[in-house]
C-alpha cells in the first residue's frame, strides 16, 4: 500500500511536466516568412510606413522617451517660436541630440526591413510570379535608395550595405564615401524606374510609382549636385504626364484633399485608423490662441517680407507694397500661407493690433475677447503672424490627417528649372516651369502672362534669385526650406545674420509704433540678393523687438554629427568635422 | 540531536502531533489511576509567552501544548510524575510535579540565534547548522515597520539588502537588491512565498513568520534557475496545535510629507522669466522686461488682488494638495489547532488615501493556511491565498516634481466665478485631475498550494506540492473633455484642457496564471556522530500571459464609462500573449560530524524553454564547508565565547529572465496606411524586430564566500560577518549593436562583472532586572566594477562599460560657471551658445588622445564615481518593561553620489513649469556683483543655454549620503487581570511613527528617496483585540 501510494505520487507529479519547447504566441517566426506573397507583401507594406517618411516633422525623442515631433520648419528662417530656437538655429546641436539619433534609427530600420526583403524574396520564387517579385523588389529598392539619400543629405559618409549584416560584420564596417553610396542609390532608383509601374490599379495597394521613383532620384540628385542627373530624372518624370498641378493652392494641403493629381508620393493619414497629424499633441502649436492654440510656432517676419509682390518684385523693390497693410498686394500665396490680418480664421476674424481688444465670434456674431491680441493675452503671436497654410476648422480637434506629402509635382517643376539653371542650360522650359507653378498660385494658366507676373529673364543670375524665391513661397511650412537652407550653402547667413524679431511690448507698441501711424511694419526692410530681408533698421529705430538671436555654426552645421554611441562602440566609425 | 536532524520545523510539531493522537487512545485508561490536573504557563528568558510548547509527562504519551498566551492543562497527571516542556529552538526543560497544581517553566534558547529555524529551501535547517550566508528577520519585525508593502519594509532590516523606495506611495513596490547587482539584465532576486515562487508584494506583512535571505551561491543554489541575484524566502504564519484565538487589529495613521519642495511666487516667476528672455535676447539694455512690465511685477500682488482673473496668482501646490493625509486598516485573524487540523484565516482590509483627490488604494487580503494530519503516514497541508485591490486615479496624477502638477503661478487653474481657467494654454494639471475622469484598476490575484507529506519510515519523508496562481486585472481609463473659457467670455469654449481634448475609455484586461508542481524527499537520519540530511527533487513551472486592450473615442456624453457608448468610428482593440517554462531536478546533502565539521553540497539543473534545445540546460553546483571551532574541546576553557563557526562556500548561480523567445527572430506585426484605390485602409505590415542570437544560453553567477558566526557572553551578543565575490559571466545584456544592422539590441551571453563585498550583522538581548531589551545592527557594503562587455556600452548620465563601475556617473567635469566674456572666448565650449553665467567644463581630450579645445560628447565626458549607495546600515532596538514595549529601527546610506535633478533644480521645464524657490538668490546674474556671482551654485536662467548647463555633469552631483529614523513604536499589554475582567483574552494599544525624520545634504524641500511620490511621515494608533 505505502509503495504504491509513493508510486501513484511521483507518477502524478511528473507526467504533470509541461514541454519546454514554446514558440511566439503573438509573432510570426521569421524562419519561415517571405514565402508567398501575403508575407512578401506585409514586408514591403512596413517600408512605406509614414514612421519611415515624416516629411515636414522631425522625429525627437521626448520627455518620457517616447517619441514626440518637431517641425523641420522650425529649423530655419521661417518660423518664429517666441524666443525659443531648436538645436540647428541654437546651434546645440551634437552627436546625442534627439532627432540625430532617431532619424538615423529611423533609416537604417527602414534599410535593413528593404534588405531583408530583397535577400529572402527567393524563398517565394517558385509561389509568386517573377514579375511580382520584381514589384516587390522595385518597391523595397526605392524605399532603401530614398533612406539612404536623407542620410547622405544629413549626415555624409555613411555605413553602406545591401544585405543582412551579422553583428561581426557591422563591427567591421566604416563609413561609406558619400558619393560611392550616392552611385547606389541612383542604382536603386534606376531599378525603381524600370519596373515599378506609373500606377495602380483600383483594387491594389499603391505604394511607389516610376514617378515617385524619378522625383526623388531628382530630388536627391540636385541635393547632391549632379545637376545633369536631376536634370534628366525629373524631366523624364515631367514627361510622364501623370502628374499635374493642382488647381487651388490653398486646399491643396488640406485633409480634404488627399492624394491630388499632384502629389508623387505620399504616405496616408487617418484620424479613423489611428495616424493622425500631428502626433504628439503639437497641433496647439500653430493654432491661434482665440481657438485654444498656442501661437507659438508660427510664420517668421522673414518669411512674410520673403514673397514677391503682384508685380513680382520683391517688398523692397515694389511700389506696390505698403509696410502698414503688408498682406496687400504680394503673391496669393502669402495670404494662403500665412493669416492676413482683419481675415476671418477658424470662427474669428484674426487681428493682433494692440488696439484691437474685442474680435468677432463669426459662429455667434457676438464680440469676444481677443486673445490673439497681446494687450490681452501676453502669449499671443509675438510677431502679429500665425500659420495657415494646410490648417482649417479640421485642426480644431486636434487632430487632423492630410497626407504626408513625401514630393508633389510642383517641386519637380521647380527642381528641375534650378537643375537646368545651374547647367545654364536655359531655355523655354525653365520659364515655363517657374511660371506654371507660380501661374497656379494666381490660379490662371501660365500661358496668359499678363494676368500673373510671368518670369521672362533667362539671365542665370537673375533666375537662380527667382527660383529661390519661388521655392521659399512655394513650399513654406513644408519642411523644403531646411534642406534648401543646407544645399544652397545659406544657412550660415540666414540664420547668423538675421535675429527673430517681433513686435514691441502692447504699451511701446501702441506709443512707439500705432500712435505714430506705423502700424504694422514702421518701415519696409531691405531684400538681399538672396531674398533674405533685414529689420536692423526698425530695430535701431527701437520700433521692433528682438525677440532671440538665431545661431548657425557655418564649421560644421552644414552635416550633422553622426549619433554618438555609433562611435563610442565602434573603432571604426569618425565623426563629422567639427562635433 | 534528534532536533538538529529535524528537516523541517513543523516536523517536532508532527511528532507532537501523533504523541497527541495516540494520548487520546490512552486517556481512558489513565483515568482509571490517582491523578491530578494541571495548569501552567510556559514563557522564554525574555518573559515571553511561548505558545505550542509541548508539555507531556515524561515516560507516557500523556501530553498537551501550550496556548497562545503560553498557558497549558494537562489532565491525569501523577502527582510524582516529571514534566517535560519541549519546543523546537529551546533548550527542553524536565520539572518533577511533586504534588503540585500549577507549574510554570521558563525555556531558554541554547545558543540564541543559532538555534532559529531558518528556511533554506524544500527545507528547513536550524542556523548553526548552516554553512552558507543566510540572513532571517522575524515576521514581527517587518509588521512593526507598517508599510502596506512587503518591500519597503525590508529596508535596513539585513545586511546586504538594497532596498531603494521610490517615495512613500502605499501602492508602490520598493526595489530589491541583495548583496548589490549582479548583473546587467535582471537583478531582483527570487521570491519564494511558502516553498513556491510569488511575488513579494503580494504577501500581507502582518502574515509573516519569518523572512530568510539566502545569500551565497551555497545557499540559494538549490534554486539555481533565476537564484543568481538571491533568493527571498517568506514563511507565512501557521497555527500551532492548542490554539484557539480571534484577534481583531484597527489602526488609524495620519500621512504627511517629509518634505515639500516651494516654488517661487508670483513676482519672482514673472522676474525671472523677464532675466531668462534678457538673457536670451542678449541682455540689451533698456530690454530688461521683454515679458512682464516692471509696473506689473511691482504691483502684482494688489493687481491679483483687485482682478484675480487678469492677474492670476495661483499656488499650484496649496490647490491640489492636502497637508496630509490617512491610512487605516481592519484586520481579524482566527487560529484554531486541534491534534488533527490546524488552522489559521486571516483578513485584511486596508484603505489609503492619498495627498489628493480622487487618488486611493484599497485592498482586501486573505490567507488561510490549513495542516491536516490524515493518517501515520499522510498529512496535508492546504493554503489559499488572495487579493483583491482597488488603486483608484484622478485624470492626473503627482509627483514632487512641479512639472508633475503645475505651471507658473501667473497662469490660473480656474476663473474666480468658478469656471475652468486655461492654465498655460490649455495645461491645467488641477483641471485635468478634478474633471478628466478616472482611472481604475482592479487586481484580482489568488494563489493556492496543496502539499502532501508522505513518511514511509520516520527518517525519510516524501512531499508533493501543487500550486496555482490566478491573476487579472482590470484596467479603466475614463478621460472626460475639459473646455475651458477664457476669463471675460463665459460662453465661449475657448479650447478644451490637453490630455482632456475628447472623452474616450480605454479598458485592458491583463491576464495571467503559473502553476508550480514540486515533488521532493527528505532524508534525515543520524549514524553515531555522522548527521546526515540529504533532500532530491523535482520542479515544474510554466507562466502564461495574455493581454486584451480596447478603447473607444469621443464620447459624447461623459457619465458612461462602457466602450457600448463611444464612437463606432473610433475605436481600437489590441491583444497579445506569450509563456515560459522551467523545469528542474535537484539535490543537498548536509552533513556534520559531532556538530564540529559541516559540509554541505547541492547541485540543480534547470531547463528553460527561454533558450533553443541544445542550450537550454544548465547545471548549477555549489558546495559550502563549516568548521565550529568553538565545539572543539580545546576551546571549552574560553567561557566569553559561547559558539564560533568558520564557513566558506563556492557555487555558481544562473538567470535566464530575458524576453521570452530570444533565441528565435520572430516577426512583429503593425499596420501601415496605404491607399488602395482612393480609399486609405490600415494593412498589416511584418518585420523582424529583433536582432536573434541562436545560442544565446545560460548567465551564470560565480559566488565565494567566507564568513564567521560568533556568540559571545553566554549568547547574549551574536554578529555574523561575511565577505564575498561574485563574477557574472556570460551576461545576459542587450548587446549595444550599431544603429545601422536596423533592429533592436538584441540580448547575448557577452560580458563579465565582478562585485565584491562584505556584511556585518551584530545582536544583543539581555534582561536587567525588570527590563528586557536588545538591540541589532547591520552594516554592508558592495561594489560591481564592469569586466569585458564584449564591445558593448552603455553610455547615457549612467555607464556601464569596461573597467566602469555598475550605473557610474557619466558626462563633463565641470570647472564651476563662466564668470566673463573673456573667460568664454579664451575657453573650450560645448557649442557656441555658451556664454558668462553658464557652467564651464574641462576639455579632457580629443579625437587625437589630447585636448582640441573644444568640448564633445564623444572625448570630454569622464567617469565621475559610482551612483549607487554604499555603506547601507540598518539597526532595530526594542526595550520592554512589564507590559511595556518600545522598539525603534533606523536605516541609512554611508555614502553616495546622487543627482540634482532638473526637477529639483532647473526653472522653466518645458518653458513655463515652476522656478524652484531653491535657486532664487543663488544663481549667476547679471544683476549680481561679480562677488556674489563668484558665489553662485547655479547657473544663469536661460533657455539656449540649458543644453549646456544641464548637459549632465558633475557640476549637479552631490553627497547623497543619509540617515533615516525608519519606525518608533511604543505598545501596552492590557494586563491578564483586565483582560479577563472584560471577557477577553489579550488586548494591546499602540503608537508608531515611521519615517520621522533623516539627515541628510538634499536640496531644501526633497527627500532623498522621494521620486515618484513624496516620502511620508506617519503617525499611526492601533488596538488589537483577542477574544
Amino acid at each position: 500500500m505505502k509503495y504504491k501510494m509513493l508510486f501513484f505520487i511521483v507518477a502524478t507529479f511528473l507526467c504533470s511536466c509541461n514541454k519546454l519547447d514554446l514558440n511566439p504566441l503573438s509573432e510570426g517566426s521569421s524562419e519561415n516568412w517571405y514565402e508567398n506573397e501575403t508575407e512578401i507583401q506585409m514586408a514591403v507594406l512596413k517600408l512605406f510606413n509614414i514612421d519611415y517618411w515624416d516629411a515636414a516633422l522631425t522625429r525627437i525623442a521626448s520627455g518620457s522617451g517616447g517619441y514626440s515631433h518637431q517641425w523641420t520648419e522650425a529649423f530655419t528662417d521661417n518660423w518664429t517660436a517666441r524666443a525659443t530656437l531648436t538645436e540647428i538655429d541654437g546651434a546645440t546641436i551634437n552627436s546625442q541630440t534627439s532627432f540625430v539619433n532617431i532619424t538615423w534609427q529611423n533609416a537604417y530600420r527602414c534599410i535593413a526591413a528593404a534588405n531583408r526583403v530583397i535577400m529572402n524574396m527567393d524563398r517565394a520564387r517558385g509561389t509568386v510570379s517573377d514579375d511580382k517579385l520584381e514589384l516587390y523588389e522595385a518597391n523595397s529598392r526605392f524605399a532603401r535608395a530614398s533612406q539612404f539619400a536623407r542620410l547622405i543629405f544629413y549626415y555624409g559618409d555613411v555605413p553602406y550595405y545591401t544585405g543582412i549584416l551579422s553583428i561581426d560584420e557591422a563591427f567591421d564596417m566604416s563609413r561609406t564615401p558619400k558619393a560611392q553610396v550616392l552611385d547606389s542609390v541612383y542604382a536603386d532608383y534606376d531599378y525603381a524606374i524600370a519596373h515599378l509601374p506609373t500606377s495602380y490599379g483600383a483594387g491594389n495597394y499603391q505604394l511607389a510609382t516610376k514617378g515617385a521613383a524619378l522625383a526623388l532620384k531628382g530630388r536627391i540628385a540636385l541635393y547632391m549636385g549632379d545637376y545633369a542627373i536631376a536634370r534628366d530624372a525629373l524631366e523624364d518624370c515631367i514627361q510622364l504626364g501623370v502628374y499635374s498641378l493642382y488647381p487651388d493652392y490653398g486646399k491643396l494641403f488640406l485633409s480634404s484633399t488627399k492624394n491630388s493629381q499632384e502629389t508623387i508620393f505620399a504616405n496616408p493619414r487617418s484620424v479613423d485608423l489611428g495616424v493622425e497629424l500631428p502626433p504628439s499633441g503639437r497641433a496647439k502649436e500653430p493654432l491661434p490662441r482665440i481657438v485654444g492654440g498656442f501661437a507659438n510656432g508660427g510664420p517668421s517676419w522673414d518669411l512674410l517680407c520673403s514673397y514677391l509682390c503682384t508685380d513680382g518684385l520683391p517688398i523692397d523693390k515694389s511700389p506696390l507694397f505698403d509696410p502698414h497693410d503688408p498682406f496687400k498686394n504680394r503673391d496669393p500665396r502669402c495670404d494662403e500661407t500665412i493669416v492676413p490680418f482683419g481675415s476671418q480664421w477658424l470662427g474669428f476674424v484674426y487681428q493682433p493690433h494692440p488696439d484691437s481688444l474685442k474680435t468677432l465670434n463669426l459662429n455667434t456674431g457676438g464680440l469676444v475677447a481677443n486673445s490673439d491680441n497681446r494687450a490681452v493675452d501676453q502669449y499671443a503671436s509675438y510677431n502679429g503672424l500665425v500659420w495657415k497654410k494646410g490648417i482649417d476648422e479640421d485642426w480644431l480637434d486636434l487632430k487632423t490627417d492630410p497626407d504626408n506629402i513625401v514630393i508633389r509635382y510642383a517641386d519637380v517643376l521647380l527642381m528641375y528649372a534650378e537643375a537646368k539653371i545651374e547647367l545654364n542650360d536655359i531655355d523655354p522650359s525653365v520659364l515655363d516651369a517657374i511660371n506654371q507653378v507660380r501661374a497656379r498660385a494666381y490660379k490662371v494658366d501660365y500661358k496668359d502672362v499678363s494676368s500673373y507676373p510671368a518670369v521672362t529673364t533667362t539671365n542665370q543670375g537673375e533666375l537662380r534669385t527667382i527660383l529661390r524665391e519661388e521655392r521659399r513661397m512655394e513650399f513654406a511650412f513644408e519642411g523644403t526650406r531646411y534642406a534648401d537652407l543646407i544645399r544652397w550653402h545659406l544657412a550660415g547667413k540666414a540664420l547668423n545674420n538675421h535675429p527673430i524679431y517681433g513686435m514691441l511690448d502692447p504699451g511701446d507698441l501702441r506709443t512707439k509704433v500705432v500712435d505714430k501711424g506705423l502700424w504694422f511694419f514702421p518701415s519696409k526692410p531691405d531684400i538681399d540678393v538672396d531674398g533674405l530681408p533685414d529689420f536692423t533698421k526698425m530695430y535701431e529705430a527701437g520700433q521692433i523687438k528682438l525677440l532671440v538671436q538665431r545661431k548657425f555654426d557655418t564649421t560644421k552645421q552644414y552635416l550633422w554629427p553622426i549619433p554618438a554611441t555609433e562611435i563610442e562602440i565602434n573603432p571604426n566609425m569618425s565623426q563629422n568635422e567639427g562635433y | 540531536m534528534a532536533d538538529f536532524l529535524m528537516p523541517k520545523a513543523h516536523h517536532g510539531k508532527f511528532r507532537a502531533l501523533i504523541v497527541f493522537a495516540f494520548l487520546m487512545y490512552f486517556i481512558p485508561r489513565y483515568s482509571v489511576a490517582q491523578t491530578i490536573l494541571l495548569r501552567g504557563q510556559v514563557k522564554d528568558n525574555q518573559g515571553n509567552p511561548l505558545a505550542g510548547v509541548t508539555v507531556v509527562e515524561k515516560g507516557t504519551t500523556n501530553g498537551s501544548y501550550t496556548d497562545d498566551r503560553g498557558n497549558y492543562v494537562l489532565q491525569g497527571v501523577r502527582p510524582d510524575a516529571t514534566l517535560v516542556f519541549s519546543i523546537v529552538g529551546m533548550k527542553p526543560l524536565e520539572i518533577p510535579v511533586t504534588g503540585k497544581s500549577n507549574v510554570n517553566a521558563t525555556l531558554e534558547s541554547a545558543t540564541v540565534g543559532l538555534n532559529e529555524v531558518v528556511a533554506i529551501g524544500y527545507g528547513t535547517v536550524k542556523k548553526q547548522d548552516l554553512t552558507g550566508a543566510v540572513s532571517s528577520v522575524d515576521g514581527d519585525v517587518i509588521a512593526q515597520r507598517k508599510t502596506a508593502r512587503v518591500s519597503q519594509a525590508l529596508q535596513g532590516s539585513m545586511p546586504g539588502m538594497m532596498v531603494t523606495r521610490s517615495g512613500g506611495a502605499p501602492d508602490a513596490s520598493a526595489t530589491v537588491r541583495v548583496r548589490g547587482v549582479t548583473t546587467i539584465g535582471n537583478s531582483d532576486p527570487l521570491v519564494i512565498v511558502d516553498g513556491v515562487p510569488g511575488t513579494l508584494d503580494w504577501v500581507n506583512p502582518n502574515d509573516i513568520e519569518s523572512i530568510s535571505v539566502l545569500k551565497d551561491a551555497a545557499s540559494a543554489s538549490i534554486y539555481g534557475a533565476r537564484a543568481a541575484a538571491g533568493v527571498i524566502l517568506i514563511t507565512t504564519k501557521r497555527a500551532k496545535a492548542g490554539q484557539m484565538k480571534l484577534t481583531y487589529n484597527y489602526e488609524y495613521g495620519v500621512d504627511k510629507p517629509t518634505r515639500v519642495a516651494k516654488n517661487a511666487d508670483a513676482r519672482t516667476y514673472m522676474r525671472v522669466l523677464n532675466e531668462r528672455n534678457w538673457n536670451d535676447g542678449g541682455n540689451v539694455q533698456g530690454n530688461e522686461f521683454p515679458i512682464y512690465p516692471q509696473s506689473v511685477i511691482d504691483n502684482y500682488d494688489e493687481l491679483s488682488k483687485q482682478d484675480p482673473g487678469k492677474y492670476p496668482n495661483t499656488n499650484w501646490q496649496d490647490l491640489i494638495f492636502r497637508k496630509s493625509t490617512d491610512h487605516q486598516s481592519h484586520r481579524l485573524t482566527l487560529t484554531a489547532g486541534s491534534d488533527k487540523i490546524r488552522s489559521l484565516f486571516s483578513l485584511d482590509y486596508d484603505r489609503n488615501n492619498f495627498l489628493y483627490d480622487g487618488r486611493n488604494y484599497n485592498r482586501i487580503m486573505f490567507r488561510s493556511n490549513n495542516d491536516v494530519r490524515l493518517n501515520n503516514l499522510f498529512s496535508v497541508s492546504i493554503d489559499l491565498q488572495g487579493i483583491y485591490s482597488e488603486d483608484r486615479e484622478p485624470g492626473e496624477t503627482f509627483s514632487p516634481s512641479p512639472s508633475s502638477y503645475g505651471v507658473g503661478p501667473v497662469y490660473a487653474a480656474m476663473w474666480p466665478d468658478g469656471r475652468v481657467a486655461p492654465g498655460k494654454s490649455g495645461e491645467n494639471t488641477y483641471a485635468l485631475a478634478k474633471y478628466g475622469g478616472f482611472s481604475k484598476t482592479t487586481a484580482k490575484e489568488i494563489g493556492g498550494k496543496l502539499s502532501l507529506d508522505f513518511t514511509p519510515i520516520k527518517a525519510l519523508k516524501i512531499t508533493g506540492t501543487v500550486a496555482p496562481e490566478l491573476y487579472s486585472s482590470k484596467g479603466k481609463r475614463f478621460t472626460k473633455q475639459i473646455p475651458y473659457t477664457n476669463y471675460d467670455d463665459p460662453d465661449f469654449i475657448a479650447g478644451y484642457i490637453t490630455g482632456a481634448t475628447s472623452t474616450s475609455l480605454s479598458e485592458s484586461r491583463p491576464d495571467n496564471y503559473s502553476f508550480t508542481t514540486q515533488l521532493f524527499a527528505n532524508y534525515v537520519n543520524s549514524f553515531g556522530k555522522h548527521n546526515i540530511n540529504a533532500m532530491l527533487g523535482f520542479e515544474n513551472y510554466y507562466y502564461f500571459s495574455e493581454s486584451l486592450n480596447a478603447s473607444r473615442e469621443n464620447y459624447i456624453l461623459s457619465s458612461f464609462p462602457y466602450l457600448d457608448l463611444g464612437n463606432e468610428n473610433y475605436q481600437y482593440n489590441s491583444g497579445s500573449a506569450y509563456e515560459n517554462a522551467y523545469r528542474s531536478v535537484f539535490g543537498r546533502i548536509l552533513y556534520n560530524y559531532n556538530n564540529r565539521y559541516f559540509l554541505q553540497v547541492n547541485t540543480r539543473m534547470d531547463g528553460s524553454s527561454r533558450f533553443a534545445k541544445q542550450y537550454r540546460w544548465g547545471t548549477f553546483p555549489s558546495i559550502s564547508a563549516g568548521w565550529a571551532i568553538s565545539q572543539e574541546s580545546f576551546m571549552k576553557g574560553v567561557r566569553w565565547l559561547s559558539y564560533l563557526k568558520l564557513r566558506g562556500s563556492w557555487g555558481t548561480l544562473g538567470n535566464e529572465r530575458i524576453g521570452n523567445y530570444p533565441y528565435q527572430s520572430t516577426i512583429g506585426f503593425g499596420s501601415t496606411l496605404v491607399y488602395q484605390g482612393s480609399q486609405i485602409v490600415s494593412a498589416q505590415d511584418a518585420a523582424v524586430s529583433q536582432y536573434a542570437i541562436p545560442n544565446i544560453s545560460w548567465e551564470t553567477t560565480e559566488t565565494f564566500d567566507i564568513g564567521a558566526d560568533f556568540a559571545f557572553l553566554d549568547s547574549r551578543l551574536t554578529a555574523t560577518v561575511d565577505y564575498y565575490k561574485k563574477t557574472t559571466r556570460d551576461m545576459l545584456l542587450d548587446l549595444e549593436i550599431p544603429d545601422y544592422i536596423g533592429l533592436d539590441d538584441p540580448s547575448q551571453n557577452t560580458g563579465k562583472m565582478y562585485t565584491k563585498g562584505w556584511g556585518i550583522e551584530a545582536s544583543w538581548r539581555d534582561r536587567v532586572g525588570k527590563v528586557r531589551y536588545s538591540a541589532s545592527v547591520n552594516l554592508s557594503d558592495s561594489r560591481s566594477v564592469m569586466g569585458d562587455l564584449g564591445g558593448t556600452q552603455f553610455i547615457g548620465s549612467q555607464v556601464k562599460f569596461k573597467g566602469s563601475e555598475f550605473n557610474e556617473w557619466y558626462g563633463y567635469k565641470s570647472d564651476g560657471l563662466f564668470q566673463t566674456t573673456d573667460d568664454v572666448k579664451n575657453s573650450p565650449t560645448l557649442n557656441s551658445n555658451v556664454g558668462p553665467g553658464d557652467v564651464k567644463y574641462e576639455d579632457l581630450g580629443g579625437a587625437s588622445g589630447t585636448p582640441d579645445g573644444k568640448i564633445s560628447s564623444e572625448y570630454d565626458r569622464t567617469l565621475l564615481g559610482g551612483s549607487l549607495p554604499r555603506y547601507l546600515y540598518g539597526g532595530n532596538i526594542h526595550v520592554g518593561y512589564g507590559s511595556f514595549d518600545f522598539s525603534a529601527s533606523f536605516q541609512g546610506v554611508g555614502k553616495q553620489i546622487s543627482q540634482k535633478t532638473a526637477a529639483m533644480v532647473e526653472p522653466f521645464l518645458a518653458q513655463y513649469i515652476e522656478v524652484p524657490q531653491l535657486i532664487i538668490g543663488k544663481y549667476w546674474s547679471h544683476y549680481n556683483t561679480d562677488e556674489q556671482n563668484l558665489k553662485a551654485r547655479y547657473p544663469r536662467v536661460s533657455n539656449v543655454g540649458n543644453s549646456n548647463n544641464y548637459a549632465f555633469s558633475d557640476y549637479w552631483l552631490f553627497n547623497g549620503a543619509y540617515f533615516r529614523l525608519k519606525s518608533v513604536t511604543l505598545s501596552y499589554n492590557v494586563t491578564e487581570r483586565l483582560c479577563q475582567r472584560l471577557r477577553i483574552s489579550s488586548a494591546q494599544v499602540y503608537a508608531s511613527g515611521t519615517d520621522l525624520f533623516s539627515l541628510d545634504h538634499y536640496p531644501k524641500g526633497w527627500d532623498p528617496e522621494a521620486s515618484s511620490y513624496w516620502v511620508m511621515k506617519s503617525i499611526i494608533f492601533g488596538i488589537s483585540l483577542g477574544l
